[in-house]
């Protein structure tokens, strides 16, 4: 007879494991036996599992109390414990990372087998992340110590219904297991378990059955630790996403307006122009559709009321240069820390890009001008028509406490296009600006438009309302590879503009009054340094071409003009500038960060501020470094449904291709349903607790309990259940070993 | 017999559906199902089986799961349920009105200590407690005994000579939760090893009654004694049924009784589920050296086998009860009967009838605790109060 004990934690497969060893046996011709010792079910909690293997009939039915060999599935419950009874020539088969040389201080002069079968289960998606089911995966390990066939192995686990998985997993074990007879003098056994009844278990002498405080049973403890939900984590401006969307899904608005207006004074142009990241790394994503971030923080700025703005209170004075989102951003932060805060922009209206570099179907002016009055509302000084050079900036910076300077990215990027280019070329920014004032007339002409950034693809659209026919967008990669916003490609396609992949232009040269572009056909190469794939020339015959056409425009990125620089200053980590006669200066935005996204410059904008701050003031607002973030894995989708978003109506292609009026509406209520309020109760709230009371509702033990939003465990009663933890949909209660 | 392995509740559930299955020609088949550990492997086995002519019906207690079985059979379907430890408390006033309506319901009571304080291991006391509603009650050692007996127990409470409703026990989680090595039947032989099931009261659309109504006090008492009289046909029924069971599947299971080694033992025990397989083994050592003891396994307690136990202990001048249960006030039940069993016979004088409570509340009787029980029993000339032996777990 042979006689096996498998040591591990409830939740890890041991007795199934027993029964799979058993079932091997069987099919080799053997009689078996295999049980488990069940005692109050509880996850992660030590149990025993047994079983017999005999040639004969068993009969004992007794539990394993001198084993062959030992199976120990959690690495915690190795110790000299698991020696008891264990008969000389026995196995040790622990699942644990280490060699069986390193557990050689508890197990000198044993047999001792290790696999890593944890890893091995992680890596084949054997139970989920956080309780690895190992039984399947340990199955090899032990058949290859105990010389099973590995066919009675397989026979074993499809006879029971398991995956192709479990299959591998067992035979990476089978082929990872290392074994040795460890050197030294055979280690003690701890003192074996004892059969004999307790003196006794009653505290009282009438006999009254015990009276047990549960917790005196818990392996594990639960912790209550908020996460960082993904969108969070990923709004370059630092909205709390979150939040805000649950305000909204309370039918809050002005609640939902307030959490924005706390990281981000343009709520209504983030709610139209953001690329949203936050949508991209929703964990609805995948699952069925991602929140609709971006019409929501559109709908609680257009309904929801802004607050009385606050007047400055500080004496510390403060100049920002340029207007951009990044500007707009600091100036709106320090004005609502006290700070007195001047605000100079060259042109003579305020916005910077957000005015001149976005069309006004997507960003109609009107919101524009409501925010930036907003933020002027804050006790803000504005100074239109101020050009800042070096000698300005320096006059500023004697006259100020701090100056921030964001004025973007001004040098445009070129492309010789050989010497009788220049009459019919022109940069992306500059026609955009001057489309806006329909200050360029283009109707009936050609368009080129050279790049795939947002630039790129605003030229395009605005040319297309401008009357250009055909307008063709040429870039050097793929659709996939162009850093526009995805939905506007989509747009600008559906509205009629044409995309040409893999083509860069070479020359241009004058003929009879059009211009002939010269194009090289591309293909993808090896990743550059950006980690997309490098466009190389193709070298085929019709590698080249040309087409004809009235006007090219270059959206092809741009630079920062750093002029404005002090000469031999150097910039800090802080990005305040070192070797300066004058007031600090901090810089931000695009021209520091070159994030290219207005919710980047916003983000900059507020980090200057808070660094700005902390320089005049002392106090420092700068937040702790953030919870790990709840991805996908934190969140229990069996209590969710799926379930569509709810879309904004964009006008049809026929009539915006004619119009700058705005593409996009907001969602908007239809009878009997507050679309904004359903769209935001999507939310998974990954990570963050939204009291919805499941962990109370199900605690079998009934030892949780809120008061507000304080949850209280009673750890007197707890018993480590882990029920709380699993029922959790999103991922905040945590089980932690006692 | 197709070889297999299962753990007990699955060979439970398998034959379950097969002696259902069986009656497919006549009325078929029909059980309530409640859950409760550590049964309820049986029942989720049960519910996922189609079967040609009957049905499981989930109910919200185990109350209501014997009233469904008690339709089902006044029907003249083959009823059958299972439940454990408190599930059987609650489910008592159905048992006994199964049991006085002669319905020939078989149950699986899968034996669990009855809390408070709660426990889910095996002890008797659950079924034992229901051993005056009327049922017959089989206490089986393991995984074949059981796969064999509740094939018997239908034949038997089937048999127009009992129609008693029968009760087939094993040891929770020892049995019900261990996989081991089990011949099963296929459907064929249990279709041949079981009759069609006939009630002859069951109700008919045809000739509208009612059963069960007041009785006067004289057709009352009659009435029990009828069940008295079917009772003691069962020894004789069971020994039909073994020799059908023989001639169907080509080996004869235990009976009433199975002994081990009494032919000539001064000292014998007696013990029932899977303590008599750790029993044997004890018993079969001591022998070998020059021990005279031997060992009887009850399985039948009710009716309980009287006249067999006295022939099978014959001169043994020590008997000694192994109850895995306790009657508060009194001792173990099985101890109970043996004792009354010698009451009134001359057999009774100069024995030593000693009770030993052991392994309540799911302790581990290991061969060393059953050695000690033998050595106590070997010593003593005189019987005491029942003797307590506390196994952990």
């Amino acid at each position: 007879m042979t006689e096996l004990t498998i040591c591990g934690r409830g939740g890890q497969g041991g007795v199934t494991l027993a029964k799979l060893i058993a079932t091997a046996a069987f099919q080799r011709g053997q009689y078996s036996q295999a049980f488990g010792v069940y005692a109050a079910e509880r996850s992660g909690a030590p149990l025993a599992a047994y079983v017999r293997i005999d040639d004969r009939e068993i009969t004992n039915h007794n539990q394993v109390r001198q084993p062959d060999h030992v199976i120990v599935l959690d690495r915690t419950l190795v110790g000299p414990q698991v020696l008891a009874g264990l008969k000389p020539d026995g196995w040790i088969i622990v699942n644990t990372a280490e060699s069986p040389d390193e557990l050689s201080s508890i197990f000198s002069g044993w047999h001792v087998a290790t696999v890593d079968a944890t890893a091995i289960a992680v890596a084949n998606k054997l139970g989920t992340r956080a309780v690895p089911i190992v039984n399947t995966t340990m199955l090899g390990a032990v058949a290859r110590v105990l010389t099973f066939d590995w066919e009675q192995i397989v026979g074993a686990l499809q006879s029971a219904r398991f995956s192709e998985a479990n299959l591998a997993a067992a035979r990476t074990a089978y082929e990872a297991v290392r074994m040795a007879l460890l050197p030294g003098v055979r280690a003690a056994a701890a003192c074996a378990k004892s059969t004999a009844a307790p003196a006794s278990l009653f505290d009282e002498n009438v006999g009254a059955p015990p009276t047990i405080r549960t917790g005196a049973w818990a392996t594990r403890r639960p912790h209550r630790e908020q996460l960082t939900p993904p969108c969070v984590a990923a709004c370059p401006a630092g909205n709390d996403v979150r939040s805000f969307v649950a305000e909204l899904g309370k039918n809050n608005v002005d609640g939902a307006l307030c959490i924005l207006l706390e990281t981000s004074p343009l709520p209504g142009v983030c709610g139209r122009v953001c690329p949203a990241p936050c949508m991209q790394r929703c964990n609805r994503n995948p699952f069925d559709e991602s929140v609709q971030v971006r019409e929501l923080e559109r709908y609680a700025a257009e309904h929801g009321r802004r607050p009385a703005p606050t007047q400055p209170w500080r004496a510390s004075r403060v100049a920002v240069v340029g207007s951009g989102p990044a500007g707009l951003s600091a100036t709106y932060h320090l004005a609502r820390l006290g700070h007195c805060v001047s605000l100079y922009e060259s042109r003579d209206e305020l916005g910077g890009l957000l005015r001149t570099g976005i069309p006004a179907y997507r960003l109609p002016r009107d919101v524009l001008d409501e925010e930036i009055s907003h933020i002027l509302r804050h006790g803000v000084k504005a100074h239109l028509g101020y050009q800042v050079d070096r000698a300005t900036l320096l006059e500023l910076s004697r006259r100020h406490d701090a100056v921030f300077v964001a004025t973007g990215l001004q040098e445009l990027r070129g492309l010789d296009l050989g010497p009788r280019a220049d009459g019919f070329v022109m940069q992306g920014v500059d026609f955009l600006d001057r489309a806006r004032g329909f200050d360029i007339a283009v109707r009936g002409e050609r368009v080129v438009v050279i790049g795939g950034g947002n630039t790129a693809v605003d030229a395009a659209r605005s040319a297309l309302r401008l009357g250009a026919h055909p307008v063709r967008i040429f870039y050097r990669r793929t659709r996939a590879e162009m850093p526009a916003i995805g939905e506007e490609i989509d747009e600008a396609l559906a509205e009629g503009v044409e995309l040409q992949e893999l083509v860069a232009p070479l020359a241009l040269r004058p003929d009879n009054g059009e211009a002939v572009l010269t194009c090289a056909r591309l293909a993808l190469g090896e990743p550059d340094q950006t980690g997309r794939p490098r466009p190389i020339p193709l070298t085929s015959e019709d590698a080249q071409f040309d087409i004809r056409c009235d006007r090219v425009i270059l959206a092809m990125g741009q630079g920062r003009d750093i002029s404005l620089l002090p000469e031999g200053a150097e910039v800090r980590m802080n990005g305040a500038l070192a070797g300066w006669a004058g007031a600090p200066l901090y810089f931000g935005g695009d021209f520091a960060t070159n994030d290219g996204t207005v919710a980047a410059a916003l983000g900059s904008g507020r980090r200057a501020a808070w660094h700005i701050h902390l320089a005049l003031t002392g106090e420092d607002l700068f937040p702790p470094p953030l919870q790990p973030v709840a991805s996908a894995e934190y969140v229990h989708w069996s209590q969710f449904d799926h379930s569509s978003a709810h879309h904004a109506p964009h006008a049809p292609p026929v009539q915006r291709r004619r119009s700058f009026v705005e593409v996009r509406q907001s969602l908007s209520d239809e009878p009997g349903h507050n679309v904004a309020a359903e769209e935001a109760a999507r939310c998974l709230s990954c990570g963050v607790c939204n009291l919805c009371d499941q962990c109370i509702e199900h605690c079998p033990e009934g030892v949780l309990r809120r008061d507000g939003d304080c949850f209280r465990f009673d750890f007197d009663y707890c018993k480590g259940c882990g029920v709380c933890a699993s029922q959790c949909p999103r991922g905040v209660i945590h089980m932690a070993e006692l | 017999m197709p070889r297999t392995l299962l753990t007990g509740n699955h060979a439970a559930g398998r034959v379950l559906a097969l002696a259902g299955e069986a009656n497919r020609a006549a009325r078929g088949c029909c059980g309530g199902a409640y859950p409760i550990t550590p049964q309820t492997e049986i029942i989720e086995y049960l519910r996922g089986v189609n079967f040609t002519r009957g049905r499981i019906v989930p109910v919200e207690s185990e109350h209501s799961a014997m009233a469904v079985c008690i339709g089902a059979a006044l029907a003249g379907a083959r009823a059958f349920t299972a439940s454990s430890a408190n599930g059987l408390s609650y489910m008592t006033e159905n048992v006994f009105a199964a049991g006085y309506y002669r319905l020939p319901i078989v149950m699986i009571a899968v034996n669990r200590t009855l809390g408070p304080p709660w426990n889910i291991w095996v002890d008797q006391g659950d079924s034992l407690a229901l051993r005056d509603a009327a049922w017959l009650q089989f206490y089986t050692e393991a995984h074949q005994d059981l796969v064999d007996t509740i094939l018997l127990a239908f034949r038997v409470a089937e048999d127009a000579r009992v129609l008693l409703p029968a009760m087939v026990a094993l040891d929770g989680f020892v049995v019900s939760h261990t996989q081991m090595v089990v011949d099963l039947p296929t459907q064929e032989q249990v279709d041949a090893f079981l009759p069609p099931c006939r009630v002859p009261h069951a109700l008919r659309a045809d000739h509208p009654a009612t059963v069960g109504g007041l009785t006067w006090p004289a057709e009352t008492a009659h009435h029990r004694r009828e069940i008295q009289e079917a009772m003691e046909r069962v020894p004789a029924v069971l020994e039909e049924a073994l020799d059908a069971f023989e001639r169907c599947f080509g080996r004869r299971p235990s009976g009433a009784l199975a002994e081990t080694q009494t032919e000539d033992a001064e000292t014998v025990l007696i013990s029932c589920n899977t303590m008599s397989r750790t029993l044997r083994d004890v018993i079969r050592a001591r022998r070998e050296a020059g021990e005279k003891v031997g060992m009887i396994n009850c399985k039948l307690f009710r009716p309980f086998p009287r006249q067999a136990l006295l022939d099978s202990i014959g001169q043994a001048t020590r008997v000694g009860v192994l109850d895995r249960n306790h009657s508060p006030g009194s001792g173990g039940v099985f101890w109970q009967e043996v004792a009354a069993t010698f009451g009134g016979t001359a057999q009774r004088d100069g024995r030593v009838i000693q009770d030993y409570i052991v392994g309540l509340g799911g302790g581990d009787v290991t061969p060393a605790v059953l050695n000690e029980v033998v050595d106590d029993l070997r010593r003593r000339n005189h019987a005491a109060a029942p003797v307590w032996r506390e196994v952990a777990l």
